[in-house]
Parts: structure tokens; sequence; C-alpha cells
């Protein structure tokens, strides 16, 4: 497809066809993603001083075969840049710079790569990155865009999971069925947060087709996330494009049924929903048999609510509670499940939930098990439907969780998936690259534990992480070169780490770390669009609106700009990919919004305390705090330049409307800082 | 069989090339300058997916332009172009077979409630319009109503997200949305797609309503106020003049152009510095859009701008017709923002309300026909009136009404619509449409064949299947084109 661009007007057509020829000339299990992996020997090179890693030798090997020159290596502060943005989404300080480049010793830079991950924020940089795939967000959406009020333990719980070194297949089941774990405490209970992060309209226009929608989400979200699949599509008919039948998506389906949602009807119309109290028998023992606890729930003469141990209480109870200062146990934002019943599943005429047809059993894509496993064993509390699926997603036989996984951090890493298209390992989805170099990621992430610290080490000590992305004279090389990572691919910083490091320069970053939310103020404008204005976004004391942009409250209906102009996600469904768009919108608002104006004051008067009045020294500064380099001397001749300019301007403007200048050095110096937090080399990742 | 997601060099431009004719070649001009504006960069839509790249139009084009006037809140069809003689005889009795319709059972116990207007006919096709629309109703002859809508839900929120993005859910991209992807704006300048709210507040739901879904955030709809900065943080903060930010300008450009001498083949690095100068050229270029005292006295008067009741919406309305004469493809109006009574919402008294938010908007709306015509602009431009959905004939709270998605009224006029009609209509008591339904979906996809775009063809990737604005349904209403 790729040489016959001409026909871009008939590319519908022919996808359509190419996978139908597919599906009908090639036995279905032929798809590529659907075999198991498999160890693969590492290919030899020509180069054979070239290769650090093995995953060079794949890379290198793909090169040389396409007669393909390696790109030199990058200078020590670009990569040592490169390797802060995309490990902790922060630039090094000028004394982490000095310290790296003073440092000899041929591990220097392994080194500075082991303290990354071992800092808290390596997890709240890479905790963002899956909270993409799993549509996080704190509110509803809809009329009312009601506030999920623990939707933040979950951000928490993932980032914990990150800097801990959760092992990933761990990491999945109990976001899947942290609750039918056994073991299962608050945090994997937390975890299930993942199911309930959906989309909710309080008022939905028919309650049975919603509740199905609901369980879309979660199926399709489950799916995407963990198997790169795209089964939601099968809801209404078999799937058009790859081998899942109707039934498959409803033996799926049954999985999830049994789940129920904490809500209350209130109306014919309206419903409530609340949080459910999380964690182990004995954790929640503690906190019901408390004398304080006792006592405000006697106080209320509440006592049904102390037989055996309640998941949730209503608003008087836990109203009461506050008043006595009880302790109480954590809330979380889940669904839940109280029966080894489940309910029966049928499947559903066009995906009607009134058109019920054959009743169908919990079962697996038949396109991707030899046979069905001996079906769920039900639990004490639950069906056990779901930890029976994350078992299996997470076993090694599954041929694609650890492949997605791996594919997706790759993506991170390198700005483009082996396989381009990391939500979508089907029929459809793009065709890995470097499908031997996958299997080999994959089979080694399972081996070495689903660890995900060892695996950035893989790749970022790679030669190929540290390679330069200057041109080639020739370019559409070059671009073959990019495209088989022979050369590094310059990229946008995503929108919350042009925020974080705008806030790290400026010297204002807050690092408290979880717990709720944060509001920075908005501009009245944004609000405006609300038909509430400042409706469910709360007001933060400037302290903390600096914290950095994953604790910033993720409302689905209003979004700070300087983070929804740099495309964050939609979070109706899970994202596998930022988009990029690039506007004339946020030019405007990173150069005139009150965010950038204040961070770039802060910046001014922070270089003056550091570098003092010389204004040569308080640009050398600024650059090494911006863009981790000394200025070139043109470059530093250039800022003189502007500087003294802008101050007489400002004094000119001043004067010609009879006002003081203020502090008109001070001034231009902040204006001279908006320019270098607007840069290219700024926002990139070179 | 790839997507070609990497392939960032051969996407829209080169679409646009192949195309060839059958698209004026201004539009092509300005689709190419857009790259990196308002519209997209080339990367865009590769980072989407290559099959996303437009390729229309699929047919002539009759409306280059839409401006669509949403009432927010639920407008009386009963009490404005749905005249019902039977439920005025019937008024207070209680409504025949209830039990056709649960939900309306549940809902709407009351009885029926007759229209508290009255019509009259109007123009040479003699339609009738109701009293509270005296200046709308001398524009009648060019109006296309369409009786028989249909929605699907009850509630404002998902309301008017299917009129909006055709879908209940959220998620999905708005029509304006759809619009800027298939067809780019006319100037660079200015944003594909606009849209203007209700000084009062935005509807319910908020920003989905006119975002992009699915989309990159290029295509969502730009927030346009009329009084202070158009456009979010447009002009420079207090303290720094034209020639402060110039200097900052030349400063960037110059640091960014020595930056990308080592990557010069990477196109979002040039993209971006585009950008800024693009974003410098605007701060000029929307004020001039946005300022109506370029405007003669009798155009100001003609939209009631002379009048507090009918200025606020009638500034909207000019302000829609300049966006238009310089090249935005969509401009959305919202009539009534926040909520309750200041919106079309009449729960408590029908006629209040309605006599309130018609007189903001009945004068206006003809101006907006009549100087549209005097330009010559009716002609490609198409001016669509909504609402969520309409009201039920059954009254609630004694004098008002409460929601119906089952039947109510949207008119269409200029962009290649045949005025003087009325299409389809509601049961005897306009509950439900009878005759000749249009689903909202049929509505899409009716507005984008006047634009030149066949609904099933215009298609985005998304979440492994190709999506459409109408979904897996919609016809074009034959009976409207002219």
């Amino acid at each position: 497809m790729t040489g016959s661009r001409v026909s871009l007007g008939l590319f519908f057509l022919l996808a359509v066809s190419v996978s139908a020829l597919a599906a009908e000339t090639l036995p279905r299990s032929a798809h590529w993603a659907f075999q198991p992996v498999r160890p693969v020997p590492i290919p030899p090179v020509r180069q054979r001083d070239w290769p650090r890693s093995p995953i060079d030798a794949f890379l290198l090997a793909r090169l040389e075969k396409a007669g393909l020159q390696l790109a030199p290596d990058v200078d020590k502060r670009t990569l040592l840049r490169r390797v802060y943005l995309d490990l902790i989404g922060l630039p090094p300080t000028p004394e982490e710079q000095q310290a790296f480049l003073e440092d000899p010793s041929p591990d220097a830079f392994a080194r500075v790569v082991d303290r990354l991950l071992a800092r808290p924020e390596y997890g709240e940089r890479w905790a963002r990155h899956w909270l993409d795939v799993a549509r996080y967000a704190e509110s509803n959406g809809y009329e009312r865009d009601g506030a999920k009020p623990n939707a933040w333990r979950y951000r928490d719980y993932v980032i914990d999971s990150f800097n801990r070194d959760k092992p990933f297949d761990q990491f999945a089941r109990e976001q899947i069925a942290g609750d039918e774990l056994p073991g299962s405490n608050a945090e994997t209970q937390i975890a299930t947060t993942f199911l309930r992060l959906g989309t909710w309209d309080d008022e939905p226009a028919d309650f049975l087709v919603d509740r199905y929608d609901q369980l879309d989400d979660v199926l399709g979200t489950t799916a995407t996330a963990f198997l790169a699949l795209t089964l939601r599509c099968a809801r209404c008919h078999d799937h058009k494009f790859e081998p899942f039948s109707q039934a498959d998506y409803y033996r799926m389906l049954a999985v999830f049924e049994p789940l129920k949602r904490p809500e209350v009807v209130v109306s014919a119309t309206h419903r409530r929903e609340h949080e459910r109290f999380v964690g182990s028998e004995e954790e929640l023992q503690g906190y019901w048999g408390s004398v304080g606890m006792q006592t405000a729930l006697l106080t209320g003469a509440l006592l049904p609510a102390l037989s055996g141990q309640p998941r949730f209480l209503a608003a008087p109870q836990l109203n009461l509670m506050a008043k006595f200062q009880t302790p109480q146990p954590p809330q979380a934002h889940i669904w839940y499940e109280d029966s080894p019943q489940a309910p029966v599943t049928h499947l559903f005429r066009r995906g009607d939930p009134k058109r019920a047809t054959v009743a169908v059993s919990p079962g697996l894509p038949a396109v991707l098990v030899r046979r069905q496993p001996a079906p769920p064993t039900p639990l004490a509390h639950s069906t056990g439907r779901r930890l029976w699926l994350a078992n299996w997603i997470t076993s090694p036989d599954n041929p694609l969780t650890a492949r997605v996984l791996v594919n997706r951090v790759w993506m991170h890493h390198f700005g483009k998936g082996l396989v381009a298209t990391p939500n979508d390992f089907g029929v459809m989805g793009a065709r890995p690259s470097h499908p031997e170099l996958l299997d080999w990621l994959a089979d080694w992430f399972m081996a070495q534990g689903w660890r995900l610290k060892p695996l950035h080490r893989l790749l970022v000590l790679s030669h190929a992480y540290q390679t330069s992305s200057a041109s080639d004279a020739d370019v559409s090389r070059g671009e073959q070169k990019g495209a088989l990572f022979g050369r590094w691919r310059q990229r946008r910083l995503e929108a919350e780490a042009v925020r974080d490091s705008i806030l790290a320069v400026s010297g204002q970053l807050n690092p408290q770390r979880g717990g709720p939310s944060v509001f920075p103020p908005l501009p009245r404008a944004v609000l405006e669009g609300q038909s509430r204005p400042g409706d469910g976004w709360g007001q933060s004391s400037p302290r903390q609106a600096a914290r950095r942009s994953i604790y910033v409250f993720c409302k689905r209906s209003l979004a700070v700009p300087e983070l929804e102009l740099l495309d964050t996600p939609d979070t109706t469904c899970s994202c596998e990919q930022r988009p990029l768009s690039t506007t004339a919108p946020q030019a405007l608002t990173f150069l005139n919004g009150a965010f950038v104006q204040e961070q770039a004051a802060h910046w001014a008067a922070r270089l003056r305390r550091e570098a003092g009045e010389d204004p040569a020294a308080q640009v050398r500064r600024a650059f090494l705090l911006a863009l981790c380099r000394p200025p070139q001397p043109e470059e530093l001749r250039l800022a003189l330049d502007f500087l003294s300019r802008q101050e007489r301007q400002i004094e000119a403007d001043a004067r010609s409307c009879g006002q003081s200048a203020g502090d008109a050095r001070q001034r231009a110096l902040a204006a001279f800082c908006v320019v270098l937090l607007n840069t290219n080399e700024f926002f990139y990742i070179g | 069989m790839t997507r070609a997601v990497d392939s960032m060099a051969q996407t829209r431009r080169d679409f646009l090339w192949q195309a060839g004719g059958g698209f004026g070649a201004v539009a092509l001009t300005a689709l190419l300058a857009e790259d990196g504006f308002f519209g997209h960069s080339a990367r865009a839509v590769a980072a989407g997916d290559a099959s996303s790249a437009p390729r229309l139009p699929h047919h002539p084009a009759t409306a280059k332009a839409v401006i669509c006037l949403f009432m927010y809140g639920g407008v009386s069809h009963l009490e404005t172009f749905d005249p019902k003689p039977e439920l005025n005889r019937r008024s207070g009795q209680p409504m025949p077979n209830l039990d056709r319709d649960p939900l309306f059972k549940v809902r709407h116990p009351g009885t029926l409630l007759g229209s508290v207007s009255k019509f009259r006919k109007h123009g040479q096709s003699g339609i009738e319009v109701s009293e509270l629309f005296p200046h709308l109703a001398r524009c009648v002859d060019d109006l296309c109503i369409l009786r028989s809508m249909r929605a699907d839900s009850f509630a404002h929120g998902s309301g008017l997200l299917q009129m909006n993005t055709g879908y209940l859910r959220l998620g999905y991209p708005s029509l304006g949305s759809w619009i800027s992807y298939g067809l780019g704006t006319l100037n660079q300048n200015l944003p594909a797609f606009v849209v203007l709210l209700d000084p009062r507040g935005g509807p319910i739901s908020g920003p989905p309503n006119w975002n992009q879904g699915f989309m990159p955030a290029a295509y969502q709809g730009t927030q346009f106020r009329v009084q202070g900065d158009p456009i979010l943080n447009l002009s420079p903060p207090e303290g720094v003049s034209a020639k402060q930010q110039r200097n900052q300008l030349d400063l960037l450009a110059e640091l960014n152009r020595r930056h990308q001498q080592a990557t010069p083949d990477n196109s979002e690095l040039a993209a971006r510095i585009a950008s800024y100068e693009l974003a410098f050229r605007m701060q000029s270029h929307a004020p001039e859009a946005v300022d109506l005292s370029q405007e003669t006295k009798a155009t100001r008067r003609l939209y009631g701008l002379d009048n507090p009741q009918t200025a606020p919406f009638g500034r909207r309305c000019l302000l829609a017709r300049r966006l238009v004469e310089r090249g935005v493809r969509f401009v959305q109006i919202y009539s009534g923002g926040g909520h309750a009574e200041q919106t079309w919402d009449a729960h408590k008294d029908v006629l209040t309300n309605h006599t309130l938010h018609c007189g903001e908007t009945d004068q206006p709306i003809a101006a907006l026909l009549t100087d549209l015509k005097q330009r010559g602009l009716l002609d490609s431009t198409l001016v669509v009136w909504t609402s969520e959905f309409g009201r039920t004939p059954t009254g609630q709270n004694g004098k008002g009404r409460d929601h119906s998605p089952r039947g109510f009224c949207t008119w269409l006029a200029g962009g290649g619509v045949k005025g003087g009609q009325t299409i389809g209509a509601t049961d005897e008591f306009g509950y439900a449409a009878v005759e000749n339904k249009v689903h909202i979906h049929d509505l899409h996809a009716t507005i984008l064949y006047l634009l030149g775009i066949d609904h099933e063809r215009l298609t985005y990737f998304h979440g492994g299947r190709e999506h459409r604005l109408t979904d897996v349904s919609g016809r074009v209403v034959e009976e409207v084109l002219g």
C-alpha cells in the first residue's frame, strides 16, 4: 500500500478487499500476532563493534540489509537531556549536567539511567503513558460531568506500581480482577478502578442500552489495553475485518456481565452512583471494629451497618463518621460482584439488548486459543470470571500481552512502535517493522519476570538510542534510516512534560506526590464554555497548582489550555498514541497565556538570583536550565541584542503612554525567557 | 498491508494535487497554506491514518459554508413552525394512546396543552409561522422547514451531543469537525470552525459539543468572543506592545532557524515555526474580523444592534456573516446559555420563555438571511436553525412543556436548499413525526450533501474501523435540494 499512494481515493475499498482476501485464503490463525511468541536467535551483523545490546544487532541487521549507514553518536549533552525527558519527563539541572560531563567512566551513562529509574519522578512520567491507555479521567462526562471522587487513588496506584517495578503481569491481573485475586487487599481493589474509568451518564436515554454500553467500554478497553484487539467491532455483527465472531464478543461479555455498578436509581430517569470501601477482610475489620466507628454508628442508630463489614455507606452515615472523626477505610471508584452466581449472558441480535438470542458462557476469542481453558471457578463472593480472564491474559501462552506491552514501551522510547498501531495488532493493524526483534523482546520480557525497569534499561542503553537525529544529505535515505531506527527520531514532548519542564525551569515545580488532584487557575474565557462557569473546577493555591501535570484534575468537559492544545488524549476510549497538532492557538497560548507569563517572570527572578546581574551570565544560565547546553557565541550575541533592544522598547512604550516602565531590565529578561520556552528545541526531544 | 502511519510526506498535500479538477484553485492553495495552522500539519493526519486523508468533494457542492443557529434547551415546535389545530381543539384533555411510548407515559402524564401562540400564513408559499417570529416570517419563502425531525434522547446532555456529533455518547467528532476535516478552511488566518456562545454561558456538556473526538485537536471548534479578545490569548499581555512581541518573535524565529539546520528534513519543526508567524498575522486578522464597527449603521440596525434585547444575538449573527465572508467553513451560534429560563427549556411557561428567546433572535436571524441574500452569499451559505429536541404537546407545571425528541422542527435556508416548503409532518397533536421522518443522521447526511460530501464516504479510521458522522444510517432528504 505504501507505494501506491495515488490510489488514496480507493484506499478504503482496497483495505476491505485485502483483508477479506486475507481472511479467505489464509487459515485464520496464520496472522502473525496470533502465533505464539518464540525465542529468536540474535542475527549476525557485519559491523560487529556497533551493537551494545541484542536489540542493536536486530536493528543493524535490517539496516545492513537495506544498505543503510548508521547515524553517528549523539553528543553527551543531547543524550543526557534526551534520557531525562524520556525517563522522568523533566530536564537535567545544570549541576546534574556538570556531573555527567565530568564523569569519564565508561558506565557513566548507565549509572545516570539507574539513578533516573530509581527516582519517584520516573513513575510520575511513565504512569501517564498507562493512563492514556486506560482512558483515565476523574469525571463522568455528559450533562453534569460529575466527579469520580476517588479516581486519583488509581492514578497513585499506577505511579506506585511503576516506581516499585511491579511485574506487568501482576499489574494487569490487579486491574482486571484485583478483587478476586488471592490476598486481595485495598491496593489490588483500587487497581480495578481501571474498569470504571469510562464515561457515565446519570440520565441515560435508555437504561438497558446504557448498561451494555458501559460493559462494552469495560470489555473494549480491556481487550485494547492488554491485547491490542478491536473486539468492540464485533458487538453488532461478526467483525468485518478481523477473525472475531459476534459470539466471541458475547463470550467475553459474559466475563464482565456479573459486574455491578454501585448506583441508586433516584427517579424514572435519573440515578446516582457511589463509592466503595476497599480492603481485605482484616483491613476492614480494623476500621469497623474500632471504638470510634462503633460509637459513631451506634449514635446514629445505624446498627444494621455493623453487621458484617459494609462495603459502602449512605451519605448520612458517612457524615456521621466524619463528625466523629472516625478513621474510615479508603474508598475507591470501582464496580463490584457479590455473588458466585452469574447472570445469563445472551447474544444480542445486531447488538440490541432488547433482542436477546442464545445464551453464551464465558470464553476467549476462538482464534486465539487452540481450545477453551477449563471454565472459571466461582469464588465465595464473585464468579471468578475476571480472574479467569486475567490469568489467561497474563499466561505465557498468550501470544499478545507481552508483545503489546513491549511495543508500547518501545514506542515511548523511540517515538514509533515496532508495530505502528499499538492498540491494533489485528489484521487491519500495521505489521511489525521488526517482527523478530518484537518476539525476542517479548520473550526476554517474560523470561525476566515481566519487569519494566530492566526493559527500559535494555532499550535506553542500546546504541540505537544514542544515535544523532541529524539529517542526511540524502533525505530519502535519511527517512528510511529513521523508519528503521538507524537514526534518532526527534519528537515533540507530550503536553505534561512541556508544562512540567516549564515549572522545573522556572524553579516553581512543587514536587509533592500523590493525593487528590489539583486545579490550576483557568482563564475566564475557558470557563465561559461551561453551562455553569467554574462548575466542578476547584481552586488550588499557587503552590498546589504548580505540581506535576499528572496531578492536575482530569475533567472530561474542561481542560487546562496549555495541556489540551498540545493534544492530551481523548478520554472516552483507550489512546494508543497521541495525535500531533501544530496550530496558531498553541503559539498564542504559550506566548501570551498567563501560565507562561507567570513562569517566565519567576524564571527571570531565579536567573538574577543564580547568575547575578551580568546579562551574559543570565543568558548562559537560562540556556543550561532550559536546553541543557550553553549558548553558542552567535546565540549569546542574539540574546544580548534582544535584551537591550527589548529593554529600550519597554521604556519607550512606557514613556509613550506616560507610565513607569517598572524594572524594564527584569521585564526584558522575562520576555527572553518566554522566547526560550517557545523554541522548538525546548519543545522537542532532540 | 499497512496503514502507512510513517509516510507523513505523502498525505493531504499529495492527495489534493491528485484530486485535480472540481475543486477550485483558491481552495487548493488555501488548503496547502493551511498546513500547520488551524488546519493540521501533514503529520497530524498521518498520525491518525493515511486512509483518513480527505478525498473531496464527492460531487459539486452548492454550499461552501454553514451557519448553524443552535437554539439550546429545546424549542417548542408547537409554538413556532408546526401549527396543530387538533391539539388546540383538545387542549385540556388527556392525550390518547399514551401507552404507545412507554417512556413518554412515565415522563409526561399531563394533559394536552394547546399552542399558546397564533400562526399566520406568510409569503408566496403561504407557510404558517408563529406570531413569535414576525421578522423571520417575512423570510419564509427562503426556508425549508423540516417538520418531522427525530432525535433519540429526552435529556439535554445526550441530546446536544447527538445533534452535534450524531451520537448520544461522548467521544465523537462534531459536525463542524467533520466539515473542517473534509474541506479545510478557505482562510488560513482564521479557524475553519468557529463557535459563538451565548454570553449567559455555554450549553450543557460544554466543549464536547464542538470537540473533535478521536480526531486531532486541530479540528476542534474555536470559541470566538464578541467582546474582548476574540480568541484565547490572542493579545499580548498587558504592557507588552506589538513591537515587543515582534522582537520576541524575531528572536524566536532566529533561534528556531539555527536549531532547524541540523534536521532540515523534519517538517514538524518547519510547521511549528510557521505557526508562530501565522499567530502573529492572526493578531491583526481576527480583531479585524470581529470589528463590527466597520459595518454601516444601517446594517447594524438591521441586525438589531441598537436594541438591548436583540443586540447580543444580533452581534453574533453579524459576526457569523463576516466570518463566512472571510472563508470560515462552519460557524455555530448558540442562543441560550447556562440553565433553565436562560435557555429555551420552557418547563414553567412556554409563552414567557419563548416570547423572550424568540424576541432576542427573531430580528437578527431575519437580518442574517436578508443580509446574506443582498450580498449574494445566501446561495453558497447554508443556514441551519435547530434545537436538540422539541417539546411535548402535553403541559407541564400548567403552562410549560417538557422535552420531546420524537417529533420537532429544524429549518434550512440558502446553500442550494429549496426554500418556501415544508417537509414531513408530526401526528395530529405534534407529538411524534409520522410522515417522511428525518432523523438527525438524515439531517447530517443532507448538510454534508449540500457541501459536496457523500456522508457514506467521509470516513475516519479509529479503534479498528472506519467511522462516519452518520454511523451506519442516514439518508439525504432529496426534497430539500433545489
